[in-house]
C-alpha cells in the first residue's frame, strides 16, 4: 500500500522531533516547509534525521527520511496532493500562511500552542478545515553531543501525547481525537500548567546562566519560585473552572517531573524564545497573573516569574530589546508603555510595590550557579 | 561610545520630556511668536528641553547638544553630538492636536547612530538604533510597501521665509500627490509623519529645508525599518535638509514628484 503525504510547515522541535512519532514513516511521506535556509539546506543534502524519544529512562530511536524541505511558497506543486497540512511554525509566523490555507481541501493541524489562532484563521479564510492541536510533550531543538557528532539534525522529544481536534480523526496517527470541549480543557491545563512554569524555569535558568532547564530545577531556590507560580496556576484553575481537581494535580506532577528530565536536554535559549510573546496581556505571564488576581489567589511566585522574564537578556532573541526599555525606562513606564497594563489595575499596583524586592530577589539567583 | 549605552540615555530623556509635556497639557501656556505664525515657542517646550539636557548630561557631561532652542550648546570635540526636539509639532499641541513628539538623536561623524521618537499622548515610543533595530514600544517595526495609488503619504513644508518664490511649487506638487494617492497630509510633525513611515501607517514622506532636530531620529528610525532616504542639505543654512523617505515601490516614484522642489544649486551634500 503507497504511503500517503504529510506537509508539514516548520522543522523545529515539534516538527521534526515528535511529528514522525505521531503520523508514522511506516505510513507517511513527509515533506516540510522551512524558512531557515541552514536548517533547509541541511534536511534536503541528508534526506534522513534521527528524532530520539525518552521512554523509561531511555532513548528510543526513529529514522525519518524525507522526500523534500521547500523554501516557503515553493510548495505549492504538493498542496493538492497531501493527505494533510500540520503547522509548527509558531505564533507570530502562523498568520502568514494565510493565503496557502483559503482553499485547503484537507485537513490542516495546528500546533501552535495558542488556541485562538486556529479560530482566527478559520474566520479569516472561511475554511472549517483548519483545526487545533495540543502536543502534550517537552521536544526538545537539539540532542545531546554525541547524538549530534552522529546526526547534526537529531533532536529529543519525550514520549508524550498528541490531542486532536476530531474533525481531523480520519487522519491515521498515534493521537487522541476529543471533542472541543475536552480539547479545551487540555488546553487550559498545557497553557497554565504547563506553559506558564516551563518559561519561568527558563527564564530563571536565563538568570543563573545555564543551558537546559533540568539544570534550572536543580538550583533550590529556582525550583521554589517554579513549583510555588505551579501551585498558583493549580488553585487560580480550581476556582475559575470545573476541571477535575485530581487531574490538575496529576498534571502538576507530570509537568514538574518533565522539567527534570535531564535526558530532554531541553535549551533555556528555546524555551524562553520572545518573552514579549508571553508576557502579553492574554498570554501565559501577564495573563495569567490577571486571571489568578480575578480568582482571589495572589500571583507572589509568579510575579518573580515575570520579573525574570522582564530580566531575559539574550542577544539572539527576537525581543533581545526587552533589556535596554527595562534599563531606561522607570517601571511605572515599562509596565504602562511596554507591557500595556494601565495603572488602575492591581497588577499594575502589586508589581510596582514588589518591582525592587522582586528584582533583587531575581538577580540573587545570578550566584546560584 | 556604545550605541545600547546612547539608546537607553535618549529613550529615558524622551520619557522625562513626554511626562513634561502632558503634565501642561490642555493648560494655558505661555507662548511668544518666531519666525513665522506656525513657528511658536511655548514654556513648556523650554522646560522639556530642560528635563532632556539634564537626563544627557548626566550621561555624559561632554557630548554638546543641537537644538531648537539652543542651536548648539557645548563644543564639539568629535566624539559625536545629540540633536534634540523636545517639542515637534508646538502649533498642534498648543491647539490640542494630538500629533506632537520629542525627538532626540546621536550623531556621529555625520552618521545617526541612535533616534528615538515619543508621542506622549498615544504613549508611543519608537526607537532605533544602528546594530539593533528599529523598535515601536515592545514590537520590531517594519515599514509597508505599496504602489503609489495605494498608499498615504504626508509632508512638511518649508518655513515660509525659506525661499518665498519656491512655495508655489510646492503646493502644487502636495497636490499632485495627494491627488495621484489614497492621499497627502501636513501633519505638524515631522518626525512623527516618519515614525508612522517606520509603522506602515504612510508610505512615503517628504520635507524640504527641514530642521536637523525634526527629522533626524526618524529619519534612522524609517530607515532601519525597510524605508530607503535620500538626504541633502541646503545650501543657505546649515542646519536645514531637503529629504525623501519611503520603501523601494514608492522611492523612485517619490523622488520624480517631488524633484522640481530642489534644484541643484540648493544644496551641498548628501548623505
Amino acid at each position: 500500500m503507497s504511503k500517503k503525504k504529510l506537509l508539514i510547515y516548520g522543522a523545529g522541535a515539534i516538527g521534526r522531533g515528535y511529528i514522525p512519532w505521531v503520523y508514522r514513516p511506516e505510513k507517511y511521506e513527509y515533506y516540510y516547509v522551512e524558512s531557515n535556509p541552514a536548517l533547509r539546506n541541511l534536511l534536503n543534502d541528508r534526506g534522513l534525521f534521527a528524532t530520539f524519544k525518552v521512554i523509561n529512562g531511555e532513548y528510543e530511536s526513529l529514522h525519518v527520511p524525507l522526500i523534500e524541505c521547500f523554501k516557503p511558497g515553493e510548495e505549492g506543486a504538493v498542496l493538492d496532493s497531501v493527505a494533510a497540512i500540520i503547522t509548527c511554525v509558531g505564533p507570530r509566523s502562523f498568520p502568514t500562511l494565510e493565503s496557502t490555507f483559503r482553499n485547503c481541501k484537507v485537513p490542516v493541524i495546528c500546533c501552535e500552542n495558542d488556541a485562538n489562532l486556529p479560530v482566527e484563521m478559520r474566520e479569516h479564510t472561511k475554511n472549517p478545515n483548519i483545526i487545533f492541536a495540543i502536543p502534550d510533550v517537552i521536544t526538545s531543538n537539539t540532542a545531546s553531543k554525541e547524538m549530534l557528532k552522529k546526526d547534526p539534525l537529531a533532536v529529543i522529544t519525550e514520549d508524550g501525547t498528541f490531542f486532536a481536534d476530531e474533525y481531523a480523526s480520519q487522519i491515521e496517527g498515534n493521537c487522541s481525537y476529543v471533542g472541543r470541549e475536552e480539547l479545551k480543557v487540555q488546553w487550559l491545563a498545557k497553557l497554565y500548567i504547563h506553559n506558564t512554569p516551563h518559561c519561568i524555569a527558563a527564564y530563571l535558568g536565563s538568570i543563573i546562566g545555564v543551558q537546559y532547564l533540568h539544570e534550572t530545577m536543580q538550583c533550590a531556590a529556582a525550583n521554589r519560585i517554579v513549583e510555588g507560580a505551579m501551585h498558583e496556576m493549580e488553585n487560580m484553575l480550581k476556582f475559575s473552572t470545573n476541571i477535575d481537581h485530581e487531574f490538575l494535580r496529576f498534571y502538576a506532577n507530570k509537568e514538574l517531573s518533565r522539567f527534570r528530565n535531564s535526558l530532554l536536554c531541553d535549551p533555556i535559549s528555546r524555551v524562553a524564545r520572545e518573552p514579549f510573546r508571553k508576557l502579553a496581556r492574554n498570554d501565559r505571564l501577564i495573563g495569567a497573573a490577571q486571571s489568578c488576581l480575578s480568582n482571589g489567589v495572589i500571583p507572589k511566585f509568579l510575579m518573580l516569574g515575570i520579573m525574570a522574564a522582564f530580566c531575559f537578556d539574550s542577544i539572539d532573541d527576537p525581543d533581545s530589546h526587552i533589556k535596554y526599555l527595562l534599563r531606561s525606562l522607570r517601571p511605572e513606564e515599562f509596565l504602562r508603555t511596554i507591557i500595556g497594563l494601565h495603572e488602575s489595575e492591581a497588577l499594575f499596583s502589586l508589581l510596582v510595590s514588589n518591582w525592587d524586592s522582586n528584582f533583587q530577589k531575581i538577580m540573587e539567583l545570578s550566584n546560584e550557579k | 561610545m556604545k550605541n545600547e549605552k546612547l539608546l537607553e540615555a535618549a529613550i529615558k530623556a524622551a520619557m522625562k520630556a513626554g511626562k513634561c509635556l502632558m503634565d501642561h497639557y490642555e493648560k494655558r501656556v505661555l507662548t511668544s511668536s518666531k519666525e513665522s505664525l506656525r513657528d511658536v515657542a511655548s514654556l513648556v517646550d523650554k522646560n522639556a528641553e530642560l528635563e532632556v539636557f539634564k537626563i544627557l548630561h548626566e550621561f555624559n557631561p561632554s557630548l554638546p547638544i543641537l537644538s531648537e532652542e539652543h542651536v548648539f550648546q557645548g563644543v564639539d570635540c568629535g566624539l559625536g553630538y545629540w540633536v534634540v526636539d523636545a517639542l515637534d509639532g508646538t502649533v498642534n499641541y498648543l491647539n490640542e492636536v494630538p500629533f506632537f513628539s520629542v525627538s532626540i538623536s546621536f550623531v556621529e561623524q555625520a552618521r545617526t547612530k541612535v533616534g528615538v521618537v515619543y508621542a506622549p499622548l498615544m504613549d508611543d515610543i519608537y526607537y532605533a538604533a544602528e546594530g539593533i533595530g528599529a523598535f515601536k514600544n515592545q514590537c520590531k517595526l517594519k515599514t509597508s510597501d505599496r504602489s503609489p495609488n495605494n498608499s498615504l503619504f504626508s509632508t512638511s513644508f518649508s518655513g515660509k521665509n525659506y525661499q518665498p518664490l519656491g512655495r508655489e511649487e510646492e503646493f502644487l506638487v502636495f497636490g499632485r500627490v495627494n491627488d495621484m494617492s489614497r492621499g497627502c497630509l501636513r501633519t505638524g510633525s515631522a518626525a512623527l509623519n516618519l515614525a508612522y513611515l517606520a509603522e506602515g501607517r504612510f508610505n512615503g514622506c517628504w520635507g524640504k529645508a527641514n530642521k536637523e532636530w525634526d527629522i533626524s531620529a526618524g529619519l534612522l528610525i524609517a530607515k532601519l525599518s525597510g524605508a530607503m532616504v535620500g538626504v541633502i542639505r541646503c545650501k543657505s543654512e546649515g542646519y536645514l535638509y531637503h529629504y525623501v523617505a519611503a520603501p523601494p515601490q514608492n522611492f523612485t516614484w517619490l523622488q520624480q514628484h517631488i524633484e522640481t522642489l530642489f534644484p541643484e544649486d540648493d544644496w551641498v551634500s548628501v548623505s
